[in-house]
């Protein structure tokens, strides 16, 4: 298992990745500072 | 999110178990304006295809992030018809957090989930029957008011 959430940073990467994986995509805002 | 949530053993479990997650800065202006974000944390749930299944805006402890995106996750199997597989995942939330503030909306959906296998109204007034006994102040409880109707 992971220790920390694999986060990719490019949407549309995540998105087909979704589809191969038959997942959901979890879309996070986030503001650094 | 990123100091108490994310760090979390049970929520890294979950999210690579359930979603493929991707974090964007809000400096990313372009996704910024398309999902109209206003305020952070914001956070997603979208299918495949990029249409959004639920959102969510605001800091979430960890035992209140799993119970929501189970909710979430069982509204994407739900949109894909997989009626099954949402009803399962609107049940462990109910089994496994049942006072978490996600538990009402699971009870609304796992009566339409029933109904919707089944064509059988009874779940549609179950489940309005539980909101009244259990989340009487839920939004979720006036969103099934009309099933109190329901001649079952």
């Amino acid at each position: 298992m992971a220790l920390n959430i694999c986060w990719l940073n490019d949407l549309a990467k995540a998105k087909e990745a979704a589809k191969q994986a038959k997942k959901p995509v979890l879309l996070d805002f986030f503001n650094p500072q | 999110m990123g100091a108490v949530t994310y760090p979390d053993k049970k929520v890294v479990k979950f999210v690579d178990y359930n979603f493929v997650p991707v974090q964007i800065e809000i400096s990313n202006t372009a996704l910024v304006n398309e999902f109209k974000v206003k305020w952070t944390p914001a956070i997603f749930v979208l299918d495949a295809e990029g249409n959004e299944v639920h959102q969510v805006v605001g800091f979430l402890p960890p035992e209140e992030f799993i119970p929501t995106f189970m909710v979430a996750k069982g509204k994407w199997y739900f949109n894909a018809e997989q009626h099954a597989d949402a009803q399962g995942m609107f049940e462990e939330v109910l089994r496994e957090y049942p006072g978490s503030a996600a538990a009402a909306e699971a009870v609304f959906f796992l009566g339409v989930c029933r109904y919707k296998a089944s064509h059988d109204p009874k779940p549609l007034k179950q489940a309005y029957e539980t909101l009244t006994a259990k989340y009487p102040d839920s939004e979720w409880t006036k969103r099934a008011a009309p099933y109190r109707l329901l001649n079952v």
